[in-house]
């Protein structure tokens, strides 16, 4: 089944094309990989799926609904999540209120239930614990290392119970071994039923982790297929090396 | 220390309950009153100021509309003052939704800009709307205890205003607990993130603006009725939305009590100046040296440096230097 389909997605800036007609289809349970060289267009394309911008033409269908111009909020209730390229957290607040910020309905009750209501805050440390953050739960987040804070912001995603989940560089600024990490949690989280659409410039990461992978080239899809097939095609080649 | 930190707010509550009865004379008790009203409308400020880092400088407009719309109700339409106050409250707040529908959807130095246009659009309405709200020659407003000397009203009005401060900081630390506060603390950190993350920003930003509009309001309300004359320039004045946010910086926008300090400290101090200085534009300088002090020298606030490293029913710091700057972004 389709989890996420974009149609002919376009968005200028200042006359300068950043997405061209992108048509992409993502199929839901997979790991979908989003390769390209820098200013190819793929975190806009990220902007575009999750409403941070609108589009100039084009439309984002999320399980056959049209999300093209919902708020993000509305996008992040009906399961799509993301991450950043630069690593957000809310730096004055601890771990445990950067996870229960994350708001999947938005019923009055709920909106005005303590903050440490308990059924959320054992939800959000097991997220933590799943992360192995679980001991800085009342750290302020601008106290913890950047690759903690790399964790923190997956956690907080993950608890708005995204079934989409969108990364943005997750291997970026990052040491080996968390990046091993990361590829595990992306596994576990993809066996439970998760889908992802990964932007990482890390070809070792995204050929051994995606199973679909797409190459994106002066803002639009230029190849897409297995890591095995994206690997040797000559058009992903010319775009990298230009040969 | 915990005990302290929870026994210092009964002390300080049971302070004020006999405040009245403690002082020599009745001008005390106006000036106290005065301070009272001041702490209820720094607190309401800090509802919005404090959680999303928006800074407005017109919320005289809502204490202004407060003002008129009890008075108008008491004067034009014979209603009760014990009904026209709230009416007008809730009156006042349903305009500060639309009013915040549009304010908010911009930030920084342009929210600023737009908070003060509105105060100055609503003195314009109110100076230009002779018939209904007695133009610039003002409105007056009927005691509602005729039957008091003015130091016995002066003293009502006093426990009147405590009242309304209990409430705003009563909501204050309802909302610092709750899911909605953790929202609104999100989007003063990063309001792009916090969207992303399912937060409803518009409307969060929008509920802030107009439960922060409804205590300014009840305080408008109820000075119409403690002074009973109602002058367009000073009640749509953006020195008194200044004092609030003075008062909130004075203090600590990220305490409970943060607000309800700074307005022990300025007003007081404003009633010095005024007697010392005498009714010159001397006192308005020398608030602005207060609040050049303030940035300069206690950028955090006085709770915030008091009870760095501790706990307490706080949100954590910035500050006052760090909210201008992002104010003028």
């Amino acid at each position: 089944m389709t989890s996420l389909r974009t149609e002919g997605l376009t968005k200028s800036f200042g006359g300068v094309p950043a997405v061209h007609g992108a048509t992409v289809e993502l199929r839901d349970g997979q790991v979908n990989g989003l390769i390209g060289p820098n200013g190819s267009g793929k975190t806009t394309f990220f902007n575009l799926i999750t409403g941070m911008i609108r589009p100039d033409s084009g439309r984002v269908l999320y399980r056959e609904r049209d999300i093209t111009r919902h708020a993000p909020h509305r996008i992040a209730h009906a399961g799509i999540g993301r991450t950043f390229q630069l690593c957000r957290v809310f730096p004055r607040l601890t771990v445990l209120e950067n996870m229960l910020v994350a708001v999947r309905r938005t019923r009055l009750r709920e909106l005005l239930a303590g903050l440490h209501d308990e059924g959320e805050a054992e939800r959000a440390r097991r997220w933590l614990h799943r992360m192995g953050i679980e001991h800085l739960e009342h750290a302020e987040a601008r106290d913890l290392s950047y690759g903690q804070q790399k964790l923190l912001e997956l956690a907080a995603v993950l608890m708005a119970e995204p079934d989409l989940v969108l990364l943005d560089e997750p291997a970026g600024g990052v040491n080996p071994a968390l990046i091993d990490r990361i590829v595990t949690l992306v596994r576990e989280l993809n066996a439970e039923g998760r889908t992802f659409l990964v932007v990482e410039h890390n070809m070792d990461m995204v050929m051994g982790m995606c199973d679909h992978v797409i190459v994106f080239d002066r803002g639009a899809p230029i190849a897409a297929g297995p890591p095995s097939a994206i690997r040797d095609d000559p058009r992903v080649l010319e775009a990298y090396l230009g040969v | 220390m915990r005990t302290a930190s929870r026994g210092l707010p009964l002390l300080v509550a049971a302070l004020a309950i006999a405040y009245p009865w403690l002082v020599p004379n009745y001008y005390l008790v106006y000036a106290g009153a005065l301070t009272v009203m001041y702490a209820a409308m720094a607190t309401s400020w800090n509802l919005l100021g404090g959680f999303t880092g928006y800074v407005s400088l017109g919320h005289s407009a809502f204490f202004g509309l407060g003002a008129y719309g009890t008075g108008l109700l008491v004067t034009r339409l014979d209603v009760p003052w014990a009904v026209a106050l709230p009416v007008s409250a809730l009156l006042v707040t349903v305009f500060a939704v639309g009013v915040g529908v549009a304010a908010v959807r911009v930030r920084g130095a342009s929210f600023v800009i737009v908070s003060i246009a509105l105060v100055s659009m609503m003195n314009l309405v109110v100076q230009g709307w002779r018939s209904l709200t007695g133009g610039s020659t003002g409105l007056q407003v009927p005691s509602p205890f005729p039957g008091l000397h003015r130091g016995q009203t002066h003293m009502v009005f006093f426990y009147l205003f405590l009242v309304l401060l209990g409430l705003a900081l009563l909501s204050w630390w309802y909302v610092s607990r709750s899911r909605f506060g953790a929202g609104l603390r999100a989007i003063r950190e990063d309001e792009d993130k916090a969207e992303s993350l399912g937060v409803p920003t518009g409307a969060y930003k929008v509920a802030a603006f107009a439960l922060s509009a409804l205590f300014v309001a009840l305080a408008g309300g109820l000075y119409a009725l403690w002074f009973g004359s109602l002058d367009p320039i000073f009640m749509f004045s953006i020195l008194i939305g200044s004092y609030m946010v003075l008062m909130s910086l004075l203090g600590g926008v990220r305490h409970v009590y943060g607000p309800l300090l700074g307005a022990l400290i300025v007003a007081p101090a404003g009633e010095y100046f005024l007697i010392a200085l005498g009714e010159t534009q001397v006192h308005l300088a020398a608030t602005g040296v207060l609040l050049i002090l303030v940035v300069l020298f206690m950028p955090e606030g006085i709770l915030s440096r008091l009870t760095r490293g501790r706990g307490g029913p706080s949100i954590p710091e910035e500050s006052a230097g760090q909210r201008l700057e992002g104010a003028a972004r």
